[in-house]
């Protein structure tokens, strides 16, 4: 401790010297806060709650663990390695705006940071991961103005990103996952084969996926949506500690499975029953861990009931009815665009006029 | 079993450390007093004594019967050597400084009786007023001899309140120990005889079982009182939140509970009611909790008016502390920084903390078994019994807003903090912020405490209703046109500017 005490103040003091160096500030602050936390005291109210964003996050980041860990075990240790990418290329970035801005360097980017690399098939090229990272944290979030002021999740901006543009590498070859022994533990990456996710075999297909595969992760799909167990664990860990919201994700399910129900009456060819609707493609992942994002998502409470109803309505219709397999990705950006509109009219219908 | 009456949002305050105990230790008699002539509720009096002149504790030293005001009394016997205007709490005050003799006697005032029940409804009055007893608490007493803003005749509800929902309270078992339980109710009644078509409602905190079934029993034969166990959920004891709870009435935000007919009273202020009238005794000398950890044992006094600060507190401080004290609530009391300055009627607590400047070493990874959260995010939310630390360091950097909604959803009168910190931190200052109703602000601080990126959004709130008012908005805007039957407003501005 005192080591990391003396060593910045070495550095802090090489820069005061150097002009051309002093840019570097933001980032030596952004370490100093990182380690050691504040000495600044309070005013008004005398005194103030434990918690601050860095533990928000911390939190997050310990939600997502199961996931991860799973992640690794079921594609091998190449995961580290696009961890590693995403968090280096997209940090660039966030310290790059801060100089620049020569403001601090904030927190949100450790949740990114991970979040982006588990959205992406497990057989992307590392260079594909530091281009979509940083497209998406410089035109999801940077541009707006940085963490709080974002209007979508940058990780989500930086996998749509990825989609349109390089579509061939993002949806046509997947792995098989390890299952037995120390799987991913002991191997580097699993093998890229031609297989359809459990989606596109409902889509193109009509066969329904094993519900134990689909909930232990034992199928094709992205890095870090497969182990819903792992997912489910996170998500409920991260409710407890009312760091995310329960209002959204319960809402999200709720109309998840009143939707997919009357559609899949219906219309069985075209919409498939909701337990396989929830167990399939990345839509556990994104209830717990992107919508519930708290910048992008609609803040009021109504809010949360109407922007989960709307995102569970936009799941279904996309996976039934277009051209997409999965759709969970769009209906988490049209949320976003529509959760400033949802709060609007909240707020205006639960503060009326004054009367005169 | 009926349901507990209550509000939505607050946060329960658990466990701090430094709770007082409850003991009552009576301070000395102070060889010098200070008295300022405007304490608690209501203008300052004139001052009746000059330079030189002799008092005796419990004379009348300050008075003024053309508005609204209670007398102020000598608290000690001696000679004046002062009048003086100080400031007090930012507001010029005339203080008077008395010499005492050290004796620790005083007067009683004449006509009062244990057989109250026989005084006519005026001479109870005359005997709280001059007493001083009437000036307490937000609004006041209601007597004829304008006390209050509105008269005894026009209560329609009496609220008095033990619930205690702040982190520090003073101990209710302390103050109703031995005969003033039997004091307490006796004081209702007295209180009752005067505002004879008040229903009163006590509401004692309902985790204090024993004394919730002591009181249950002494009052069960008065049909006009009701007793209303509350949660201590924080602010529960706002007098706002104790009108919307136990009344289910809307409160005129910015006004007091008695413009719409209602008189909120401490438990403290119901016993030294019963003691003006059956004893005669002024108010000179009030029951005071120090709490907070940076006290060597916080505990209970009981002082005369008028001592100086550091006479109570510097010899209980621990060594090798740098307190901050701060007056009657540890959200939304001032910071007491002149030590010099005497206590008044007003007081209720006196908290010391430690100041804070230290860094802790990778903060955001630690388990935290002392530190209080809204968030469920440490271990001492997982164990009831955990006691809190309490300091005075941030705990963290001033980040922006993610909107994680925790304001929100502690907000006791459903606004919404962050929104209107956002607006008024880009200074967009209208009637936006008025139909977001800002004005119902009642500055409890709870937004401000659970922010997680530590943006003092009570402050701002603060700030975009003064800036509103600068740029012409009304205030009474908001809250006139909800109520028809609005008493003694006038009173109430006059009174707030006297």
């Amino acid at each position: 401790m005192r080591l990391i005490l003396r060593n910045l103040d070495t550095i802090r003091g090489i820069l005061d010297k150097n002009k051309k160096l002093a840019c570097l500030k933001p980032i030596i602050n952004a370490i100093d806060g990182f380690y050691f936390g504040t000495d600044k005291v309070t005013s008004l109210p005398h005194i103030l709650d434990h918690m601050d964003l860095k533990r928000y996050m911390t939190f997050v980041i310990v939600g997502l663990l199961p996931a991860t860990i799973a992640a690794v075990y079921m594609w091998g240790l190449r995961v580290l390695a696009v961890i590693a990418v995403s968090y280096i290329f997209g940090g660039i970035v966030e310290a790059a705006f801060a100089v620049i801005r020569k403001k601090e360097i904030h927190e949100g980017f450790l949740v990114t940071g991970l979040i982006f690399p588990l959205i992406l098939p497990p057989t992307i090229p590392l260079w594909l991961v530091a281009v979509g990272v940083m497209f998406g944290v410089m035109f999801g979030k940077e541009v707006f103005g940085g963490t709080g002021r974002n209007i979508f999740n940058p990780a989500i901006v930086g996998r749509i990103f990825l989609t349109v543009a390089f579509p061939q590498m993002m949806t046509t070859s997947w792995s098989h996952p390890f299952t037995h022994g120390l799987g991913g533990f002991v191997n580097y990456s699993a093998d890229a084969v031609a297989q359809a996710t459990p989606l596109a075999l409902f889509k193109a297909e009509k066969i329904v996926t094993h519900y134990g595969d689909l909930f232990f992760g034992n199928t094709m799909g992205c890095i870090g949506e497969t182990c819903r167990a792992g997912i489910i664990l996170g998500g409920i860990f991260l409710i407890a500690a009312k760091i995310s919201n329960w209002r959204l994700p319960l809402s999200c399910l709720l109309s998840l499975i009143v939707f997919s129900t009357l559609g899949n009456i219906f219309a069985p060819d075209i919409f498939a029953p909701a337990l396989f609707q929830i167990l399939s493609g990345g839509f556990l992942f994104g209830i717990f861990f992107m919508v519930t994002d708290p910048v992008t998502a609609p803040c009021t409470r109504a809010g949360k009931w109407i922007g989960g109803a709307l995102f569970g309505f936009l799941v279904v219709l996309i996976r039934g009815l277009s051209g997409y397999v999965e759709g969970v990705m769009f209906s988490i950006l049209l949320l976003n665009v529509f959760a400033p509109l949802i709060d609007h009219v909240v707020v205006d219908v639960k503060y009326p006029k004054l009367k005169t | 079993m009926k349901k507990m009456r209550t509000f939505k949002g607050g946060y329960r305050f658990l466990n701090f450390e430094g709770q007082p105990k409850d003991i009552l230790e009576e301070a000395s008699i102070p060889s010098r007093v200070t008295i300022p002539l405007r304490q608690g509720f209501g203008g300052e009096g004139d001052c009746l004594v000059n330079p030189g002149d002799k008092v005796s504790a419990g004379q009348i030293i300050g008075a003024h019967d053309y508005g609204v005001s209670s007398p102020v009394h000598a608290s000690i016997s001696g000679v004046v050597t002062e009048v003086k205007r100080f400031n007090y709490f930012k507001r010029d005050c005339l203080m008077v400084s008395i010499q005492g003799d050290g004796s620790p006697e005083y007067q009683r005032a004449t006509g009062a009786t244990s057989a109250w029940e026989q005084l006519s409804e005026e001479a109870i009055e005359r005997l709280l007023y001059l007493s001083g007893v009437t000036a307490l608490d937000r609004e006041g007493i209601p007597t004829r001899m304008r006390s209050s803003v509105i008269l005894p005749e026009d209560v329609t509800s009496l609220i008095i309140h033990g619930v205690g929902s702040e982190p520090y309270n003073t101990s209710l078992e302390m103050q109703l120990q031995g005969k003033h339980m039997l004091n307490l109710v006796e004081g209702i009644r007295i209180l009752r005889k005067i505002m004879a078509k008040a229903k009163v409602y006590l509401a004692i905190n309902c985790q204090r079982k024993k004394i919730l079934e002591q009181i249950n029993k002494l009052t069960a034969q008065y049909e006009w009182l009701e007793v209303c166990p509350l949660e201590p959920r924080y602010p529960q004891g706002f007098d706002e939140m104790l009108v919307s709870a136990i009344l289910g009435q809307k409160f005129p935000y910015g006004y007091s509970a008695a413009n719409i007919g209602v008189v909120i009273l401490n438990v403290q202020a119901v016993l030294q009611a019963y003691e003006a009238v059956v004893e005669g005794k002024p108010l000179i000398e009030r029951t005071i909790a120090l709490c907070g950890p940076a006290f060597k044992e916080p505990l209970h006094i009981k002082a005369r008016i008028g001592t100086a600060l550091n006479d109570i507190v510097s010899p209980r401080i621990k060594e090798g502390i740098t307190p901050r004290f701060v007056l009657n609530g540890i959200l939304t009391g001032p910071e007491l920084k002149d030590l010099t300055l005497p206590i008044d009627k007003t007081y209720a607590q006196i908290l010391a903390i430690p100041e804070n400047h230290k860094r802790e070493f990778l903060s955001f990874l630690q388990f935290g078994p002392l530190s209080d959260s809204y968030s469920h995010t440490f271990v001492a939310q997982a164990y009831s019994k955990a006691v809190k630390s309490c300091e005075t360091n941030m705990h963290g950097e001033a980040r922006p807003c993610i909107s994680c909604n925790y304001c929100e959803e502690v907000c006791p009168v459903g606004i919404i903090p962050h929104l209107l910190s956002k607006y008024v931190q880009r200074s967009i200052i209208d009637e936006t912020l008025m139909n977001l109703r800002i004005f119902n602000c009642i500055e409890c601080g709870l937004c401000s405490y659970v922010c997680p990126s530590k943006i003092p959004l009570a402050k701002h709130i603060k700030e975009g209703q003064e800036k509103l008012t600068v740029s012409g908005c009304d205030r009474n805007q908001c809250i006139l046109p909800y109520f028809s039957n609005l008493r003694g407003i006038e009173e109430y501005r006059g009174a707030k500017q006297l």
